[in-house]
């Protein structure tokens, strides 16, 4: 598949709330080819500071219009730069990168998407898909489980809702819907014995992440993980996203997935959890400077 | 130099000749930065860069270092990859097949553990159609492994030369660390050993930490810094190198526009080697080369040779000797 490196014309570019931000990008050669799940990366501005691009998944595709939504929040340089640009400048991308979602052939397949914090960026896309390709006789039950530390990290609940899908939201503390974790919540939920979908999709913090592959596989259930890691080049050749793969073989020998180009969408026994989870990059310093 | 613009005929002169290696233009990856070339083929043409140097490889296929492997650092990046490769068999079966039918020329970059890996690494490469040149890792800082080892004892660099000299009719590179006091006294032991090129700087062994975590940000601890932070130590290598052999050399290190580039042929090297701007730009390479075209062009330089370590070190103002008079006739 082709990768495209183009430059996007900022359509608009607002702050949804708290830290969230919605950026519209006009860039019609990757909108065309851009799948949910996908990535771009973005650079954020010219020169050395930052050197390197942003990965973004896509909230948004409109390909007809030839345009992308990109919806971040701010958590270091790069993303305070970016919240910060004019509409109508123009910003480098080099994408779509990745494999993206497999959508399920069985149009009435029931399915549930978890989404954590700003990882209901690229389920957004990916719900507006499934539920476009379903039509008005469109059957099967969409669950979104959507959580977020509170209230003013969980995007609005008109934001999310959509006809034909039921939404269930969380915050760990209790500032809207259930209190607790939306992996809790989930498992609450399908407990109850009236839901159980064919196929989970998530993305969402790491911890978020684990839990909701452990609760997968112990229940023998296909899952879709949306992961990320420090990356440089996004294509497959600086090796730096290195994720800790699953080894069916003996111990000891190590193997590593790449985000960039084994994923960043990966099932839920392809992954080294326990590695991994001992590995989670550390908050940015800069509110401190 | 100081000429009228345009008045060079057609398009100015950009092949280089590196001792037994010649080049159609001296751009070309550096190795670890453009993986096996196909990864970058949807940026850019890549029959119009002058060699692609590919990711090093192994006698057997690598891993890898664990996550995280890479940070971001002021004016550049630091990695701890670990020399992840897919080994020497794979590579001649798998990658190297697709840049010989574009016919691109090939350098493959090579690092082992011990003097008999790198000879028969050089041995079986020496074989494949497609491969132009051998380059030698003796400067990784980031595996045992990786050659530092060998790459920062003038004695043992001469030996992997030498084993790898022996066993190739194939040009040979030498790539040498800038973690050392003195980077002539290893040019000149690389030269010793029969190297026929000397490509430096590899990245310089660098550390950051977290005072979250209170833990290093690279999962390896230290790691190897490039970028644009460490061009103006890779130009002082690269003037001290070519001043201390006979032998062509290859400037890399922080090279990220066509002056960057311009500026290491300047200093003495023959050719360049573009690395960390491939990851912002998968298409730096070929506004390189078109860049350079164009200075030159306008500079009415008509061949790149006569600008190759062309660097005038007796003033340091960046005028003419009349100025330097005058401004020292004013001064006095």
């Amino acid at each position: 598949m082709e990768k495209i490196i183009e430059e996007g014309r900022i359509v608009s570019l607002e702050r949804v709330l708290g830290q969230i931000y919605r950026l519209r990008l006009h860039c019609p050669k990757i909108a065309r080819a851009a799948r949910p799940g996908q990535f771009v990366m973005l650079r954020v501005r010219e020169g050395t500071d930052p050197l390197l691009r942003r990965p973004f998944s896509f909230s948004r595709i409109y390909a007809l219009k030839g345009e992308l939504e990109i919806l971040f929040r701010v958590v270091g340089r790069g993303t305070l730069l970016l919240s910060r640009l004019p509409a109508d400048s123009t910003l480098s991308l080099v994408g779509p990168l990745g494999n993206g979602f497999t959508l399920p052939a069985d149009k009435s397949a029931p399915l549930a998407f978890i989404a954590g914090g700003i990882g209901i960026a690229p389920l957004l896309e990916l719900i507006a898909q499934v539920v476009g390709g379903r039509g008005q006789k469109g059957s099967g039950e969409l669950h979104l489980f959507y959580g977020a530390r509170s209230a003013v990290e969980l995007l609005p609940e008109e934001e999310v809702t959509i006809a034909g899908l039921r939404s269930h939201f969380a915050t760990d503390d209790g500032s809207f819907g259930y209190q607790g974790r939306i992996t809790r919540m989930f498992e609450d939920v399908l407990a109850e014995g009236a839901f159980r979908p064919l196929q989970i999709y998530s993305c969402g913090p790491l911890a978020m992440q684990y839990n909701v592959a452990k609760w997968a596989l112990a229940n023998d259930m296909p899952a879709q993980l949306s992961l990320e890691s420090l990356m440089a080049c996004g294509i497959g050749a600086c090796l730096g996203c290195a994720l800790a793969a699953a080894t069916p073989k003996e111990a000891g020998e190590e193997r590593f997935v790449h985000v960039c180009e084994d994923g960043p969408i990966f099932s839920a026994g392809s992954i080294k959890w326990e590695k991994i989870l001992a590995q989670q990059t550390a908050p940015p310093t800069w509110p401190f400077n | 130099m100081g000429k009228n613009p345009g008045t060079a005929n057609g398009a100015p002169n950009l092949a280089v000749q590196l001792g037994p290696l010649r080049l159609k233009n001296p751009v070309m990856s550096a190795s670890g930065t453009f993986g096996y070339g196909k990864e970058y083929s949807s940026f850019l043409d890549l029959r119009a860069l002058g060699a692609v140097v590919v990711k090093g490889i192994s006698l057997k296929p690598r891993a890898g270092n664990p996550p995280p492997r890479i940070v971001e650092t002021a004016g550049g990046m630091m990695n701890a990859i670990g020399l992840e490769n897919v080994g020497v068999e794979k590579f001649l079966e798998a990658k190297l097949p697709f840049l010989r039918e574009l016919g691109v020329p090939v350098i493959v970059n090579i690092f082992g553990n011990t003097l008999e890996e790198y000879r028969e690494l050089a041995a079986r490469l020496s074989g494949a159609e497609g491969v132009c040149a051998i380059e030698i890792n003796v400067s990784c800082p980031n595996v045992k492994e990786g050659g530092m080892v060998f790459g920062t004892d003038p004695k043992m660099t001469e030996a992997v030369v030498r084993a790898v000299r022996t066993v190739t009719t194939l040009p040979v590179i030498t790539k040498l660390t800038p973690n050392v006091t003195s980077i002539s006294e290893l040019a000149k032991a690389a030269e010793g050993g029969g190297s026929d090129i000397i490509s430096c700087i590899n990245t310089l062994a660098a550390m950051a930490v977290d005072v979250f975590s209170r833990r290093p940000r690279l999962a390896n601890v230290v790691g190897g810094l490039s970028g644009p932070a460490v061009k103006p130590v890779a130009i002082r290598c690269v003037y001290e190198v070519t001043r201390a052999v006979k032998c062509p050399v290859i400037g890399i290190g922080g090279i990220g526009s066509a002056t960057d580039a311009l500026e290491f042929l300047l200093a003495g090297a023959s050719a360049v080697q573009v690395g960390t701007a491939n990851f912002t730009n998968p298409a730096v390479m070929s506004d390189i080369i078109e860049g350079i075209s164009r200075f030159l062009a306008v500079e009415a330089i008509e061949d790149i040779n006569s600008f190759i370590g062309s660097l005038d070190t007796s003033c340091v103002f960046p005028f003419s000797e009349d100025s330097c008079a005058l401004i020292k006739a004013d001064m006095d």
